[in-house]
């Protein structure tokens, strides 16, 4: 990527985004048709939309976000912020307040109507310390929002940020605006009857099953959506979701580089078409250095230098993984010359755990699925190579993030997703008492470095920051991060229209069929 | 789950006539047996190549010198982990219907013979081991005791109590009956005693053909719960889980999912006949008393 | 009759309690509750303290069993923190599609089995039953997971004859839920058909080898009805119990199957509740799902007791 927030860098000092500027995702040549309808096959059951009740969209929940209900800013194909329901913005000097000017004339799919009073609502519910919701944690760099007038808003925010648009536009329950009367309404009943302002209202859902959603005549953006109709349905087995897309059944697919036989199979057939965005973060792993034997650095260093990641590439993803040596990956804009990054040195690991002397077992968590079991077993192989003995803990999804915070763990997988600033993981995954620093290490010059990144504007500035994040963490091998994000998205060759896959979101809502 | 339950009651036996005399299939059912029960115990002692010694270059190979049967998806020695295989799946899958048939089998004999309040108990008791979704207690024990072969076992064997209780119990309701047990009866035997020298020799017959069937059905089930993720932890290797892994590359390499598969099928098929065999042999009707 | 009808519904109460009881302790052993799923990355001790007590968790396990056990008395079964559906809710939903499932797999089971078990039990020991008997080994030992996609394959990619995955309502689309639910139950069924056929057919040997079935073959009755006329109806009480045992099982829901073939089941949201911690959901399921086994088990003994007037004296 990089283009989404390297651009929106380049764009931030831009004072006025034009209020026209909206362009159109797709290359020109194509031309739109309307009509039709399409199923998605997503990887999970979506539980609900409403911040209090689930607090995060996970992948399948932001594609039926994306097409119910919209946000500020948007992401246009060159990764540029571009208007959605604000029709442009101006920051501070100091990038610590943001104005952003409101669309008028937009209606949520009940009548309400959209303006300053409801986004505001929108947030002060989620900010709302009473509210506990596991939202509010993404947006504690927001001092306020405050609505001067009916259709503009501020951010005023703790620190400042540069980025703040390209920041806004993923779909998730923080940047998604609800209708406020639907949520007073329905109560308990609203996180499965969501209502927003999207292209595409939400017609019926069995759970489990299926969720449509029929297009919204009155959408603001004239002539779109393209399609009638959107089906989304989970379809949790790999297998069998990949034979649904070949079968014709369903359009378009989420999946991911451990199903590498079914991504190159579909690159090969003239009737799919294989999505791929390179996004910035990566897949990691947190050593909890409060407990033996990782409290040593020795240990942690040995088990780092034992990954031999193209090989481990060819193992798991025919080669498909992209090795990361830091954090942020290609797809982000921190490009460093030098990340510190610990070379792979079976020799020198050896060395380093004989230095250690006592036996190294410990255990990894891992989650009882096939890919957390492959991706397991393989570094269990290179850390037995190196003379340190792995056992796997397999546990259910809800289990690593409880061990994880009450630190019941040694090792455990985490990760760092695509966004279009650093600061937001670095700072809660790094910082002295932060509760996701699981690593459990604090170091007065990373804390420095990352407040200082955290309120600096200039982004070269940044970057050198962060580059020494970098190095410092490798050097101390708190952490350390096996693959770069890579997202997948596999359709049938007639679905057209289909935007990258920013932030690792399947967003369907202006595709067409041809 | 399909197979969580040794749901087949066999209170019947096949005809005798015919297997009287033991037949060559049964022979051959023999020896693949013994064979497989003699690589398994023996699996660390052979030549084999480290069965979780992964060639990540070498992923899926097909047959060779070096890898007579390939590798797998991680470029692991094929034949060795279905050696290694056989053996997580055999002490698996003759430990756990051991369980059952020493629990239920009790179970059974004392409900079939007292009859009354300790019957109902229980047969109640049973009732509730069954409506209880067998897929939420796997999942409880392994998430809260962790992923071992002997949890795995103790799950299985749990699993398969009712079966057990039940053979148990209507092999005793005939038996408590005849004219052997009424008349120590009246010769004023102890109860402990009509149990142990009257009704357990007989009742012992059925149930352990009804332990073959048991030991087919536990191997797949195995093969189930390794699917979900439940069953022996990585790198260790079952059938079941090799099969379950073989899934992912039908496409690209189908023999990692039908070799273990083919095990499975000719182990099962020959305990089976054994049993089958056996029970002809040993069938109460015979007057083998 | 009456008085029997009593006592086995009588009978079934304790074993509900009990049920519910488990439940509540094998969940309240699980590593992790809702607090955690809910909170994610926010969930620092002082957060999960607060929301535990918001959602009454922090109250002693006993004082929850009973507070609930007394909801569900009053016909509450609670409402899931997670979803904000009710439980009757979720099970409304899901209750049709796992039923559709089991009875399609028995019908199909049946439909394999009995026929298969009558040829073989007319020439026990031959060429044909030695054959089947193996057929069915190679079933028992196919895993449902391995044949599941390998009919998919087969059937949708292939031949384009069924659909891979999906459901629709029957009141939607008859004939289209007909052909979803084909591949899921016959899945089911070709695990199901090696145990009816088994048992009906050792049933069918003994029955075969009894004094009237001699006296039939002598005053020289056909041997097709004497197969299914006077061997194959004592053997009724025999398939009853069998499939009274497969229903009660496949009641629970059947995770895997539906899954791969993306059903909306009993059985997924069984699981996803476990690994949600959503302990309402779980709890209120297999509640329900107990209630149905010991309604099937209820209604097999009321079968018996109608084809076997002898049995109602004495236990089934």
């Amino acid at each position: 990527m990089t283009n989404i927030a390297a651009a929106a860098c380049k764009r931030a000092p831009i004072f006025l985004v034009a209020a026209f500027a909206l362009l159109p995702l797709a290359e020109p040549a194509q031309a739109q048709k309307s009509g039709g309808s399409i199923t998605v096959g997503q990887e999970l059951d979506i539980p609900g939309f409403d911040p209090l009740k689930v607090g995060v969209y996970d992948s399948s929940g932001y594609t039926a976000a994306a097409a119910i209900f919209d946000t500020l800013v948007t992401l246009d194909d060159k990764g540029d912020a571009a208007p959605k329901l604000a029709e442009s913005w101006t920051h501070s000097d100091d990038y610590k307040s943001w104005t952003f000017k409101l669309r008028k004339g937009v209606k949520f799919h009940d009548g309400t109507p959209f303006n300053a009073q409801a986004f505001k609502e929108n947030f002060d519910r989620q900010k709302d310390p009473a509210n506990k919701c596991r939202c509010a944690f993404y947006i504690t760099n927001v001092k306020e929002v405050l609505a001067p007038d009916e259709y503009t808003i501020v951010y005023n925010l703790t620190d400042p940020s540069v980025n703040l648009p390209a920041t806004m536009s993923i779909q998730s329950t923080n940047n998604v605006v609800h209708s406020p009367t639907a949520w007073k309404t329905k109560g308990d009943d609203y996180n499965r009857n969501p209502v927003g302002t999207g292209p595409y209202i939400l017609k019926s859902w069995t759970a489990g099953d299926r969720m449509v959603l029929e297009k919204n005549p009155d959408y603001w953006d004239k002539g779109r959506p393209y399609l009638d109709r959107i089906v989304l349905k989970p379809l949790p087995d790999a297998q069998s979701r990949f034979a649904s897309l070949q079968s014709g059944e369903v359009d378009i697919i989420w999946d991911d580089e451990n199903d590498a036989d079914n991504i190159l199979k579909a690159q090969k057939d003239s009737k799919l078409t294989v999505h791929t965005y390179k996004g910035s973060g990566a897949q990691v792993y947190a050593f909890n250095t409060k407990v033996a034997p990782f409290d040593d650095v020795r240990v942690r260093q040995a088990l780092v230098m034992s990954i031999d990641r193209p090989k481990m590439s060819q193992a798991i993803s025919n080669g498909l993984s992209r090795p990361a040596t830091n954090p942020y990956g290609e797809g982000s804009w921190v490009k460093c010359k030098d990340d510190g990054a610990l070379p792979y040195d079976l020799e020198k690991a050896k060395a380093l755990i004989k230095d250690y002397g006592k036996p190294v077992e410990f255990k990894m968590l891992a989650t009882a699925t096939p890919r957390g079991r492959m991706i397991g077993q393989v570094l269990q192989q290179f850390w037995k190579r190196a003379g340190a003995n792995m056992e796997i803990d397999q546990v259910d999804q809800a289990t690593i993030p409880s061990r994880a915070f009450s630190r019941q763990f040694q090792l455990t997988p985490w990760r760092i997703v695509d966004l279009a600033d650093p600061d937001p993981q670095m700072y809660a995954n790094f910082r002295t008492g932060s509760p996701v620093a699981l690593a459990g290490f604090s170091d007065p010059e990373l804390d420095k470095l990352l407040d200082h990144a955290r309120v600096t504007a200039d982004v070269g500035q940044r970057t050198e920051d962060y580059c020494a994040i970098s190095r410092l963490i490798n050097k101390e091998a708190i952490w350390f991060w096996t693959f770069q994000n890579t997202y997948y998205a596999l359709s049938s060759a007639k679905l057209k229209g289909f935007p990258k896959i920013y932030n690792g979101v399947i967003d369907v809502s202006n595709t067409w069929l041809e | 789950m399909a197979t969580l339950e040794l749901s087949m009651q066999e209170d019947v036996p096949a005809p005798v006539g015919r297997k009287r005399k033991l037949g060559l299939l049964f022979w051959v059912a023999s020896i693949w047996l013994a064979v497989i029960l003699v690589l398994a115990i023996l699996a660390p002692l052979l030549p084999l190549q480290n069965p979780t010694d992964m060639d990540m270059l070498e992923r899926r190979a097909a047959f060779s010198s070096e890898h007579w049967l390939g590798t797998d998806g991680l470029g692991r020695d094929e034949l060795a982990r279905l050696i290694f295989g056989a053996r997580v799946s055999l002490t698996v899958g003759l430990i756990a219907p051991m369980i059952g048939l020493g629990i239920g089998g009790a179970l059974g004999l004392l409900a079939g013979y007292f009859r009354g309040r300790c019957e109902t108990l229980m047969v109640g008791s049973m009732d509730v081991l069954l409506a209880f979704p067998p897929l939420i207690f796997a999942l409880a024990v392994t998430a809260y005791l962790g992923q071992s072969i002997p949890n795995l076992t103790i799950i299985l064997g749990v699993l398969g109590i009712p079966a057990f209780m039940r053979v148990a119990r209507a092999a005793t309701l005939t038996l408590a009956r005849r004219e052997f047990v009424i008349a120590a009866e009246a010769l004023g035997a102890s109860h402990a005693r009509i149990l142990l020298r009257e009704l357990l020799p007989n009742v012992i017959l059925p149930l352990l053909a009804f332990f073959l069937l048991g030991v087919a059905v536990t191997i797949v089930v195995e093969g189930a719960l390794s699917f979900l993720g439940l069953g022996v932890p990585p790198p260790m290797a079952s059938w079941g889980s090799m099969i379950g892994e073989g899934r992912d590359s039908l496409d690209v390499a189908p023999r990692l999912a039908f070799l273990p598969a083919a095990g499975l099928f000719l182990t099962v098929l020959a305990f089976n006949l054994v049993g089958d065999t056996m029970r002809a042999l040993t069938d109460p009707r015979q007057g083998a008393l | 009759m009456l008085n029997f009808v009593a006592r086995r519904l009588l009978g079934m109460l304790p074993v509900l309690l009990a049920v519910s009881l488990l439940t509540f302790l094998i969940a309240s052993l699980l590593p992790g509750d809702l607090a955690f799923v809910i909170l994610g990355d926010q969930a620092t001790p002082e957060n999960v303290a607060a929301l535990r007590h918001d959602m009454g968790l922090d109250q002693p396990l006993w004082w929850r069993y009973l507070s609930w056990l007394g909801h569900v008395l009053q016909g509450d079964l609670g409402r899931s923190f997670r979803t904000g559906q009710t439980v009757l809710q979720a099970v409304s939903e899901r209750i049709p599609v796992s039923l559709e499932l089991m009875l399609m797999a028995e019908f199909i089971g049946l439909l394999i089995g009995v026929p298969l078990a009558i040829a073989c039990a007319a020439r026990a020991g031959g060429a044909f039953d030695r054959f089947m008997t193996g057929s069915a080994f190679a079933m028992l030992s196919m895993p449902s997971f391995l044949l599941a996609i390998l009919l998919i394959y087969l059937f949708a990619v292939e031949l384009h004859w069924l659909p891979a995955t999906g459901y629709v309502p029957f009141t939607e689309e008859p004939l289209a839920n007909l052909r979803f639910f084909v591949l899921p139950a016959l899945t089911l069924a070709l695990a199901e058909w090696p145990g009816i056929m088994r048992v009906l057919r050792s049933d069918m040997i003994a029955t075969l080898q009894e004094d009237y079935i001699a006296l039939a073959k002598a005053k020289g009755l056909k041997p097709s009805r004497i197969l299914f006329v006077h061997a194959l109806k004592p053997s009724s009480l025999t398939l009853v119990t069998v499939t009274g045992i497969n229903i009660g099982r496949l009641l629970g829901g059947t995770l895997i199957v539906e899954s791969i073939f993306a059903l909306p089941g009993i059985g997924r949201l069984l699981v996803g509740a476990i690994y949600t911690r959503d302990l309402v959901i779980l709890q209120g399921v297999v509640l329900l799902v107990a209630c149905g086994f010991v309604i099937v088990n209820f209604i097999v003994d009321m079968l018996y007791a109608v084809l076997d007037p002898r049995i109602r004296h004495g236990h089934a």
